[in-house]
C-alpha cells in the first residue's frame, strides 16, 4: 500500500504533468482523436508500470518516448500498411539523396507566412510518420536534437536530416498551386 | 551564408515555416475526460465494483431516512478512498486546464452567488487576502457523480482547492492531514460540510490556511 502510493505519487509528478504533449504527439502519429486517446492511455498505463525504472533525465522524453512505441505498436497492429508504406518512402528517398522534389516550385516567405491553418495542418498530416514526428517534436514541442534523438531512437545525423526533408516537403506542398 | 543568395532564400523559408508551425498550428488541449480515465486505469489493486460514490451517496440517503448517525462511520473507513482519490484528480485537472476556474473574482459577493442554482447549497466563502490567501474563484468539480462547489484560493504562485462536500449527518471533526499524488491535503468536517483542502504548498502553509479559513467570518 505503501509503496503503491509512492508509485502513484511518482506518476502524478513524472507523467501526468505531461499529458498534453503525449496527446499532441500520439494525435499527430496516429492521425486522429480517438486513437491518440487510445494510445495515449495505453501509454500511461506502460508508463505506471515502468515509473520506479525513471530515474533522472527529462521526464517529457521519457513519457514521450513511451507515447511514441505505443502509437508505433498501435499503427503496427491496426494499420500496417501505413509503416511499410512509409518505411518505403524513406528507403527510396534516401537512395536517391534527393529532398524532396527539385523541380518543384519554391514558394515566397511570403506566401508560406500567409499559409491557413487549415492547409498547414494537411500538409503536416501528408508527411510521412518519421518526418512528421521530427516535425512535431522539434517546432511544435520543442524538443532539443539530443531528445529527439532518445525518443525516436535515432542518431542525431538522422534528425536532423529528417527535419529538414521534412521541412522542405512541408515548404513545397504549401508552394503548390491548390487544386 | 549571405554569399549564397540561394541558400539564404532557403532559410528565409524555412524561418517562416518555423514560426507559422510554432504560432499558428492549434495547441489542442487532451479531451476532458482522458485524466480521468488514466487515472481510473492506473489505480491500484482494490476492490473496484463501484462502491465509490454511489453507494457513499445512497448510504447519505439511507442515513437521512433513519436519522442514524452511526451508517456514515460504519461505512466511513472504506468510503473515504474514491472520495479523496476525486478531490485530488479534479485538483489536478484544474491544474492542467487552460483556466484552473469556472468563475474568476476575488469578491466573495461574486463568487458565492454564482454557486446558486448549479450546486445544492452554495459553499461559505471567506476572502483571505490580507493574509496572503487572496480568493481567486470558483469551480465545479464533480467527484464521483456529484456536483461539488470548489473555491480556489492562492498562496504566491500557489493554488489551492478547496472542495466543500455537502454531508449533513457528518459530525464536526478536526482537520486530518494526508499526502496523496505529492500534493497535501487536510479534510475537516464542520456545520454539514465536509471540507478537502489540496495544494502543492507546505503543510505548515496549508495547515494555516484551514485555521484561517475556519476562523475568518464571511461577514468582516
Amino acid at each position: 500500500m505503501v509503496r503503491g502510493d509512492d508509485d502513484n505519487a511518482r506518476f502524478a509528478n513524472v507523467v501526468l504533468p505531461h499529458l498534453k504533449d503525449a496527446y499532441a504527439l500520439a494525435r499527430w502519429i496516429t492521425g486522429n482523436r480517438a486513437d491518440a486517446e487510445d494510445v495515449v492511455q495505453d501509454a500511461c498505463l506502460r508508463a505506471f508500470r515502468a515509473i520506479r525504472s525513471f530515474a533522472n533525465g527529462s521526464a517529457r522524453a521519457w513519457v514521450l518516448t513511451i507515447v511514441r512505441n505505443t502509437a508505433y505498436t498501435w499503427i503496427g497492429k491496426n494499420r500496417p500498411a501505413a509503416l511499410v508504406a512509409v518505411e518505403d518512402i524513406e528507403a527510396v528517398e534516401i537512395a536517391r539523396a534527393i529532398p524532396g522534389d527539385p523541380n518543384a516550385e519554391t514558394p515566397e516567405t511570403a506566401l508560406i507566412a500567409q499559409t491557413d491553418v487549415a492547409r498547414l495542418e494537411a500538409a503536416i498530416s501528408g508527411l510521412p510518420i518519421p518526418f512528421r514526428e521530427t516535425l512535431i517534436l522539434r517546432d511544435v514541442q520543442g524538443l532539443d536534437y539530443r531528445e529527439i534523438a532518445e525518443v525516436t531512437g535515432v542518431p542525431i545525423g538522422t534528425v536532423m536530416s529528417r527535419l529538414a526533408r521534412g521541412r522542405s516537403r512541408l515548404i513545397a506542398t504549401i508552394g503548390r498551386k491548390e487544386s | 551564408m549571405a554569399a549564397d543568395p540561394a541558400l539564404a532564400a532557403e532559410c528565409e523559408r524555412v524561418e517562416a515555416l518555423q514560426r507559422l508551425v510554432r504560432e499558428r498550428l492549434p495547441r489542442e488541449a487532451p479531451p476532458p475526460g482522458l485524466l480521468a480515465r488514466i487515472e481510473a486505469s492506473v489505480e491500484l489493486p482494490r476492490p473496484r465494483a463501484q462502491p465509490s460514490w454511489r453507494a457513499l451517496a445512497a448510504s447519505i440517503a439511507v442515513t437521512a431516512v433513519l436519522a442514524s448517525g452511526s451508517t456514515w462511520l460504519a461505512l466511513a473507513p472504506e468510503m473515504t478512498d474514491p472520495v479523496r482519490d476525486g478531490v485530488v484528480a479534479a485538483h489536478i485537472r484544474s491544474l492542467m486546464a487552460p483556466h484552473p476556474i469556472d468563475v474568476a473574482s476575488s469578491d466573495r459577493h461574486t463568487v458565492k452567488p454564482w454557486f446558486n442554482g448549479r450546486v445544492a447549497e452554495a459553499p461559505r466563502v471567506v476572502d483571505l487576502a490580507k493574509e496572503e490567501f487572496p480568493l481567486v474563484g470558483g469551480r465545479l468539480d464533480v467527484i464521483g457523480q456529484t456536483p461539488v462547489p470548489t473555491l480556489v484560493y492562492r498562496h504566491r504562485q500557489h493554488l489551492i482547492s478547496l472542495m466543500a462536500v455537502p454531508a449533513s449527518d457528518r459530525a464536526n471533526s478536526a482537520p486530518v492531514l494526508r499526502m496523496v499524488g505529492g500534493y497535501n491535503m487536510l479534510r475537516w468536517t464542520e456545520d454539514g460540510v465536509f471540507y478537502w483542502a489540496i495544494s502543492d504548498i507546505g503543510t505548515a502553509d496549508l495547515d494555516k490556511f484551514v485555521q484561517l479559513f475556519r476562523t475568518s467570518s464571511p461577514d468582516q
